[in-house]
């Protein structure tokens, strides 16, 4: 096997093949190269609608299987049932896997019209016992409440006529009602019935089934006393309406206590048979839950096959499926082996055909990522996917990116803290990766490795900032000296005797003008670092021109911004570098400010006041012209060129009708072309216009002449973050627990344990999780707009192979 | 210890900069190269910045908080 690209600089060759695979072993072939995923296959069937494709019955009966499987799965978490859950082991690549015999699939089918029949029938039948069950419980709550109504209404009576039962005029109608509808089923019956009845309601003590709301609502048994048949029809008609269910009851004690019991036993029944089915139901939901996500992949599995062998192309004479596909160049042998030895194993006479196919449809970009450049890849990839075969900037940011933020983060100890926190996810990631995660853990755990680079450059960067938790340390040997000897409080200023070899010199640290010294620093810093950043990316869109053999992209674009850029910001480093290097009090000279010296430069060219070296004058009269001849360079070269290279079409498709009418015709062809090739965009060199080519380049230079400025002035904010960083722990150090450092005694104790306590967590939420999250977003700023828009292009699409995903139990949630 | 010092040293990141380009890794030997060299100049650009800029200063700390014993 030869051996694979790597792929990470640029992403790997693609070519188009085509598939000619028999049309018994079509199913088993797709599984696996799924079980590989090796192919994207291209939809050759645009033309025909979705429901008319080759395999749609399939996957409709699949989709059914699907669909019964997510009713299980709502069964079973109605029941608080746990799904049995099993990891799918990764299969590795390479190895071979027979598909499942399609019987297998049909068995799943046939079980899983059995099961859900039996699943449903159980489902009606407790539904139904369940009405059954609060229709007798209300009963027998009406019955209950009979006593008390009709011993008060005994009562009225009583005081009355003397008479033990009601007149037999007088009639009435029991029954339930939800406690919300009470009241107004009393004040309905009050106007019906014009005052002329007893109206008498209890309060059930637990809450019961409601078929209309379909779930437990509290409700009043009520009974009403009224005169005659009509009306107490019309009562209740009131009170249905009103969702009231109506019992009959007995008058007398005697029967009512006999009903009792027989709706007493019957309940009893009811709660027996209900027990039964439900006990049952939860059997089998048992057994479901542990076959049901194998069932489940399995499924899903088949289905993504079927819907794949719908993209493929099927000729009935021959009886084979035709597919296409982008494959990495590298990885065609590896595809061939797969099919010839699913060929052998499978026992078929016809061979499966792999055929490379010439073409100018642009390929997929693909990289090829480990776990440690995902990530990178990843945040890259959000801005844009690269084009085909294009310089990938994913590569250098696994570098520029920790580090730019590292430089806004510089702090040994909250450097310490994160790499602490990054290694234990290194070092745990395989028990980490099997875990469940949520968002945020799982946003963690997958930059891991940027967490790491960020957290050891950071520590770096803090070495040289000679910045530990806003502490100094003194390492090296000082480079500056204080006098022997001073009076108290009186104003020293110590003597430069050598350099401090790594970092910043301990004796600045808690200086009065110490915040005058480091920002100089920092700010120079931030230019240098990000005029060398912006050259570096810059120098990527010279590889990509010089990899397309684009030559006028080089002379028309590549050089003029070259010069532009290094006329300006380059002379504006290396005058930094410059200064740092001459020693001007040995010299005994004045030190030139160098904002004066470059804005000078613009507004006064030819004369300097102070002079950094001899000749500046006309070293800077000279750069300011370069650059400005550059402008019109970056602006015509490309246009004039095309105008050279691409002679008077745009007059003669004008002026000559003819040619005007081939156009159209070649233009209907194309069309026709296009659709004879199902689909895809890209026309052969889709025309562009001379217009469009001049509107772009004076776009891009506007745009490169302003961001040149703009994007340099952009990196200071490497000099502002890592300044507010290190003055905010400063602070922080200084209200919290150097507090505690001067006290003594149990006060001492309970001091230091109490702000040491809240400076570390605040250390920890405020510093390292806040400023950190602050510093990471500069630094995907700096980039996404100010690295890569140097070269990065970014029309690719990305390479998306047909493979089996890992299913996951979640997916059956949604309906 | 002056301008020298950054050229040394920069002739120093280079060479192992060079050695590693023929020794890196055969897997992933792209993003080994890349990775390694560029910490490696990044991380030396920074550091010779921070000397350059401390090489001949044009301000030197000021204080007046230090005890007199402190005086060496």
């Amino acid at each position: 096997m030869p051996e694979k690209y790597e792929a990470m600089f640029r992403s790997a060759e693609m070519s188009l093949v085509q598939l000619y695979i028999p049309q018994e072993i079509g199913r088993d072939s797709v599984y696996s190269l799924g079980d590989q995923g090796l192919v994207q296959f291209r939809d050759l069937n645009t033309k025909i609608r979705s429901f008319q494709r080759t395999f749609v019955p399939e996957v409709r009966r699949l989709d059914n299987l699907q669909r019964q499987y997510r009713y299980f799965y709502k069964l079973l978490c109605q029941h608080d049932i746990k799904i049995f859950e099993e990891t799918e082991e990764e299969v590795p690549k390479g190895t071979f896997r027979m598909a499942p015999r399609s019987s297998k699939i049909d068995d799943h089918i046939e079980n899983g019209s059995l099961i859900e029949e039996r699943m449903v029938q159980l489902v009606e039948a407790s539904e139904q016992l369940e009405l059954r069950k609060s229709d007798l419980e209300q009963f027998r709550h009406v019955l209950q409440a009979g006593d008390e109504f009709f011993a008060n209404a005994a009562g009225f009576s009583h005081s009355e006529s003397q008479d033990e039962s009601i007149p037999s005029s007088v009639s009435f109608v029991t029954g339930t009602i939800p406690r919300a509808k009470a009241g107004t089923l009393e004040q309905i019956l009050w106007r019906v019935l014009r005052g002329n009845l007893f109206f008498k309601h209890v309060q059930l003590p637990e809450p019961l089934y409601d078929v209309k709301a379909k779930t437990t609502v509290l409700k009043d048994a009520f009974i009403v006393f009224s005169h005659g048949d009509l009306i107490l029809q019309r009562v209740k008609k009131v009170a249905e309406s009103l969702d009231a269910n109506l019992y009959d009851v007995s008058d007398n004690a005697g029967a009512r206590s006999k009903q009792l019991n027989e709706v007493n036993s019957r309940l009893a029944d009811v709660y027996t048979v209900l027990d039964t089915t439900n006990t049952t139901l939860e059997t089998e939901l048992y057994a479901i839950a542990k076959e049901l996500q194998v069932w489940n992949s399995e499924v899903a599995r088949e289905k993504a096959v079927y819907e794949t062998l719908n993209l493929f192309d099927y000729d009935s004479n021959r009886k084979t499926l035709i597919g296409e596909g982008w494959v990495p160049k590298d990885e065609l042998n590896s595809l061939q082996g797969q099919l010839a030895r699913l060929t052998t194993s499978m026992g078929v006479d016809v061979p499966s055909i792999v055929q490379v196919l010439e073409t100018n449809k642009c390929p997929p970009t693909f990289h090829r990522t480990n776990k440690f450049t995902d990530a990178f890849q990843n945040i890259c990839d959000c801005y844009g996917t690269p084009s085909y075969r294009e310089v990938n900037p994913g590569l250098p940011t696994v570098v520029t990116f920790p580090f730019m933020f590292a430089i806004m983060f510089g702090d040994m100890g909250h450097g310490m803290l994160m790499t602490m926190v990054a290694g234990l996810l290194v070092f745990y990631e395989k028990t980490l990766g099997k875990m469940k995660r949520d968002e945020i853990f799982d946003m963690a755990y997958s930059g891991r490795y940027i967490l790491l680079l960020m957290g050891l450059f950071s520590i770096y960067t803090g070495f040289l900032y000679n910045d530990m938790f806003s502490r100094s340390l003194t390492l090296f040997k000082s480079g500056w000296k204080w006098p022997s000897h001073w009076e108290l409080y009186e104003t020293i200023e110590a003597k430069s005797v050598g350099t401090y070899p790594f970092g910043l010199d301990s004796a600045w640290h808690g200086t009065e003008n110490a915040l005058l010294f480091s920002n100089s620093y920092k700010m120079k810093l931030s230019v240098l670092l990000g005029f060398v950043h912006m050259s570096y990316s810059y120098m990527f869109s010279l590889v990509n021109a010089l990899y397309f053999k684009n030559w006028i992209d080089i002379v028309g674009n590549f050089i003029p911004g070259l010069l532009f850029m290094q006329g300006i910001f380059g002379y504006l480093s290396v005058c930094i570098v410059y200064k740092w290097s001459v020693d001007w009090i040995k010299d005994g000279r004045v030190a030139p400010g160098l904002l004066n010296t470059l804005i000078n430069m613009f507004l006064a060219p030819g004369t300097v006041e102070e002079e950094l070296y001899p000749h500046q004058a006309k070293v800077q009269v000279f750069l300011l012209i370069m650059a400005l001849i550059c402008v019109p360079c970056l602006l015509l070269i490309k246009p004039i060129h095309y105008k050279l290279t691409h002679p008077d079409n745009a007059y003669e498709s004008v002026t000559s009708n003819e040619t005007s009418e081939e156009t159209v015709a070649e233009h209907n062809g194309a069309v026709a072309k296009a659709g004879d090739d199902d689909d895809d965009e890209e026309g052969t060199g889709h025309g562009e216009e001379f217009g469009d080519v001049v509107i772009h380049q004076v776009i891009h230079t506007i745009e490169f002449c302003l961001n040149s400025v703009s994007h340099t002035a952009s990196y200071l904010r490497l000099w502002a973050l890592s300044l507010a960083h290190a003055q905010l722990s400063t602070v922080l150090w200084t209200m919290t627990i150097e507090i505690a450092f001067g006290m003594t005694g149990v006060v001492g104790v309970i001091m230091t344990v109490v702000l040491f306590t809240m400076w570390f967590v605040l250390t920890c939420v405020i510093l390292v999780l806040m400023e950190g999250t602050s510093a990471m977003l500069h630094s995907l700023r700096l980039h996404w707009i100010e690295s890569m828009s140097k070269f990065f292009v970014g029309e690719g699409t990305p390479y998306m192979p047909f493979h089996f995903e890992p299913i996951d139990v979640e997916s059956m949630k949604q309906e | 210890m002056s301008f020298y010092t950054v050229v040394a040293a920069f002739l120093v990141v280079s060479l192992v900069s060079v050695v590693f380009w023929f020794l890196a890794p055969k897997e992933n030997q792209t993003v080994w190269r890349s990775t390694v060299i560029l910490s490696l100049s990044m991380m030396f650009l920074m550091w010779a910045f921070t000397y350059l800029a401390q090489l001949h200063p044009l301000v030197a700390p000021r204080r007046a908080d230090l005890r007199p014993e402190f005086a060496e």
